[in-house]
């Protein structure tokens, strides 16, 4: 295999990792040496789907001997070719494509070959070529794999910029289902351990730069490279397992609040394997996925609290409207807030105004006194807007009432999903089609408490399969326990058996997420 | 071609917004008919009337030539344009403005004390822009700029007693980052929105500039050095403003990018960076050298890398679209047919 066809198979391996950012530092270039990174990062291209390629994003190998059941890589595939590059390889290609700018750096992400600490070290040794053989300053992100030694972690974080942990699947109980290789533990250490080197890394280095006397200190002897400058971040898959929005989101502030997480990322579940315990639907939930990013700006940008956006009661956001509308149609004794005077918090809080526009209006009032063609002309959605503000006293939406379900028809808005994908609108919902059966793939409900039946239904191989207690699961599902079984027999020490299987719940609606907002 | 306007400078409050004599016409604030004859100021009509536009030749200093003449022949130009813009309003006078290097400085130099140094990169932004407006743009908003400085108030400030404003050494301090903060004026809602643009299009290049390896033109026994080339169609002439960025980061080799549509080149030698006018040398892609070896074996490859990490099921042509808009891609490495495929198309 040449290295094109090597790419091909390792770039398409990783192509499901979402996380795809060049973000969180800066770095400037230094003389005879190659790259810099931006705060804001660069995206240096589009694939068709939209998304953005920033990184040259490839796996050092799709070998696997973990087999996680909704991944293409898992070790029971018969049908991907698995091949590796050599960390020289791989070093030549970033650089390669770095000189040509087509990309910004490195997305390091690798299958466990063997035994995670082995992959890791090849992982480590295509950094060192890259940072001191090349002396490279681009960007590098690496995904480290669960069960790493954390002597390991540490080197890899003094090598990369932005080091992330798959979380995989917001609960216990679903990861010990379909993950079986992972657990909660060998998960949630390295996360734990990262966050703390990077902590007291950037505690030591503000220490390193204070001055505490009026002479001149000595410098440090060998400056060591920053432990991950750009933070970490996770990801998770959506629609895999039956976890509502409600566990989606809390799980992630308790990420950001706890472990100071940069992102965490969804991955609306698409089936590329099949497996019983999936569910057999090929819909994808990419508007679920598209709220719950809503959601999730709403908690690192806007200041919400994760109990403002969902509550048990509702444990799925709202699909027709977003949750900031949502929220604000719930708090109409909040509005309608006066721009030429309200802080930051509470434009924020105003459907239309978004943190750019917020700011702008901050700015610009403090000289001339914003009205309706103030407003437009600084770009905000006025239309949106209108119905929560006042202007100088003057109220913006007069004529509409001001109650919950008028404001609501206003602002309820379908997803631009596109007119070519899965998401274009074919029909006007509600509207009889000729072409539905053969055209439209069956639509798994999403983030409809209405259909809570038929979530079930999709997720009863799941439900069945945690249903017994864990000692016996594996005779309780045939094909499952033979696929752990094997995999016992192959890799031992990679299993960690600890917390799983002891205390697995009889009841599936208590799935336990990973970690909880204290 | 300079005429000395017997009128009053109009009064700074509306100088910008509004066309030169609007404010200063006899006849605007009350009714003509019952002023005497000698009340009326004893500019001719056709003075009161005059409109000027500035032609200047398309370059930031010309620009900033053209601002400090303005002010030099306390004249209030219409438009301030580049002569290869030039469109003459009816009735309007056209004022070549010769670029003079020590005024441009001097221009640059008081709006960054007046204003801040974010109105004078809006200032050099405008003079990168194809917009038609940008000049007179850039003009009103520094006319309007200075005008407040002017204008402020210091009755209140407790700074009074230490300003260098008050004293008239300087402008204020307070003042300075204002003048562009007040978007929704329309002297500087027109600049702001033309820097906006200009630096979208700065980042368009950051992100789509792709860069080709080439061998160096061998002469005699030198095979001379390698350079890496890449061509880019923007919509504004911004390779100025991204030539600091590609250095910082690609400063390990020398680079050239080549901008077809203004016909002007960022040279970056290895040490410095200059820009190169082409216009009149004919296409310069013609007379490239030839890639080198691996450069086909690394488009390539990055082309395969850009298919394979699409994901069908998630297939959004107008997404893409919006982000990496159509007229680049005909110099983007990933969306062009690789060489073989073509040959074999072919045969």
């Amino acid at each position: 295999m040449n290295v094109i066809e090597k790419l091909e198979v390792l770039a398409d391996a990783a192509k499901y990792d979402v996380a795809c950012t060049s973000s969180g530092v800066q770095r400037s270039g230094k003389k005879g040496q190659l790259g810099a990174a931006h705060q804001a990062g660069c995206c240096h291209s589009f694939t068709p789907d939209g998304r953005c390629v920033t990184l040259l994003k490839v796996l050092m190998t799709n070998a696997c001997v973990y087999d996680c059941a909704y991944c293409v890589n898992r070790a029971s595939n018969a049908t991907v070719p698995r091949t590796a590059f050599t960390p020289r390889e791989l070093a030549d290609l970033t650089i390669g494509f770095y000189r040509r700018n087509y990309i910004e750096g490195l997305f390091l992400s690798s299958g466990v070959a063997g035994c995670p600490d082995r992959t890791t070290e090849l992982m480590v040794q295509a950094l060192r070529i890259l940072r001191e053989e090349y002396g490279f300053r681009g960007y590098i992100h690496t995904k480290t794999i669960p069960g790493t030694s954390l002597e390991l972690i540490d080197e890899l974080g003094r090598l990369s910029d932005r080091l992330s942990v798959n979380l995989e699947l917001p609960s216990k109980q679903s990861l010990g289902l379909l993950a079986p290789n992972k657990s909660r533990h060998s998960i949630l250490t390295p996360m734990r351990h990262i966050f703390e080197s990077v902590a007291e890394d950037k505690e030591s280095r503000v220490l390193a730069q204070r001055r505490t006397t009026v002479y001149r200190e000595k410098r440090m002897a060998r400056k060591t490279r920053a432990f991950a400058p750009a933070g970490q971040s996770t990801q998770m898959i959506i629609g895999a397992t039956p976890e509502s929005d409600y566990q989606i989101l809390n799980l992630s502030a308790a990420l950001y609040t706890q472990l100071s997480l940069k992102r965490v990322f969804f991955s609306a579940y698409l089936p590329v394997v099949a497996d019983p315990l999936l569910p057999a639907t090929d819909a994808v939930q990419l508007n679920r996925e598209h709220r719950l990013y809503q959601a999730d700006w709403l908690l690192r940008y806007y200041g919400f609290n994760v109990s403002e956006i969902i509550d048990e009661e509702n444990p799925f956001l709202a699909p027709d409207v977003d949750p900031k509308a949502n929220w604000a149609l719930n708090h109409l004794d909040f509005f309608p807030v006066e721009v030429n005077t309200a802080p930051l918090e509470a434009l924020l809080r105003v459907p239309g105004i978004g943190v750019r526009g917020a700011r702008l209006i901050l700015r610009a009032r403090r000289q001339s006194t914003l009205g309706e063609a103030e407003l437009r002309r600084l770009g905000i959605a006025y239309k949106r807007a209108r119905y929560f503000i006042t202007m100088n006293g003057a109220y913006g939406g007069s004529g509409i009432d001001f109650s919950r379900d008028a404001l609501h028809a206003r602002l309820s808005a379908p997803i631009e999903g596109g007119r070519h994908g899965r998401r274009a609108d074919r029909a006007v919902q509600g509207q009889m089609s000729l072409f539905e059966a053969a055209d439209a793939p069956p639509v798994l409900p999403e983030a409809s408490p209405a259909n809570r039946a038929a979530l079930d239904v999709a997720f009863e191989a799941q439900r069945r399969a945690l249903a017994p207690a864990a000692p016996t699961r594996a005779m309780a599902d045939g094909a499952g326990g033979e696929r752990r079984t094997a995999l016992d027999a192959e890799a031992p020490h990679t299993r960690d058996e600890s917390p799983l299987h002891e205390n697995a719940p009889h009841d599936d609606d208590a799935r336990e997420p990973l970690l909880s907002v204290a | 071609m300079h005429r000395a306007n017997a009128t009053a400078p109009a009064s700074p409050a509306l100088v910008g917004a509004y066309p030169a004599g609007a404010d200063t016409s006899p006849f605007a604030a009350g009714s003509p008919h019952h002023l005497p004859l000698a009340a009326v100021p004893s500019a001719a009509p056709d003075d009161i009337y005059d409109e000027v536009a500035y032609a200047y030749d398309g370059t930031l200093e010309g620009l900033l030539s053209a601002i400090f003449a303005a002010y030099e022949r306390h004249e209030n130009p219409t438009d301030v344009v580049p002569e290869s813009r030039l469109q003459p309003r009816l009735g309007q006078r056209v004022a070549a403005i010769p670029t003079n290097m020590s005024h441009a400085a001097r221009v640059l130099r008081g709006v960054k004390r007046a204003c801040g140094w974010r109105a004078a990169h809006a200032v050099k932004q405008a003079s990168c822009s194809d917009e038609p407006d940008a000049g007179t743009a850039a003009y009103r908003f520094v006319r309007y700029a200075m005008d407040e400085q002017k204008r402020r108030n210091c009755e209140r400030c407790r700074k009074r007693s230490s300003c260098p404003g008050r004293s008239g050494a300087g402008p204020c301090p307070k003042m300075r980052g204002r003048a562009l903060s007040d978007i929704t004026h329309p002297a500087v809602e027109r600049l702001f929105r033309i820097s906006r643009s200009i630096s979208q299009e700065c980042e368009h290049l950051r992100q789509f500039v792709r860069f080709q390896h080439l061998q160096g033109e061998s002469v005699g026994d030198d095979t001379g050095t390698e350079v890496w080339f890449a061509r880019v169609n923007p919509k504004a002439s911004v390779v100025p403003l991204v030539m600091d960025h590609f250095v910082e980061r690609l400063g390990v080799q020398p680079f050239i990018i080549y901008d077809e549509v203004h016909e002007l080149a960022g040279v970056y030698d290895g040490g410095d960076w200059h820009l190169v006018a082409t216009a009149g040398q004919g296409d310069l892609a013609r007379a490239l050298p030839d890639p080198t070896a691996d450069e086909a074996l690394f488009s390539e490859a990055w082309r395969t890398f850009y298919r394979s990490v699409s994901v069908d099921a998630r297939y959004h042509p107008e997404l893409r679209r919006q982000f990496m808009p159509k007229r680049f891609w005909k110099n983007l490495t990933e969306l062009q047919e690789s060489p073989a495929a073509l040959r074999t198309a072919r045969s």
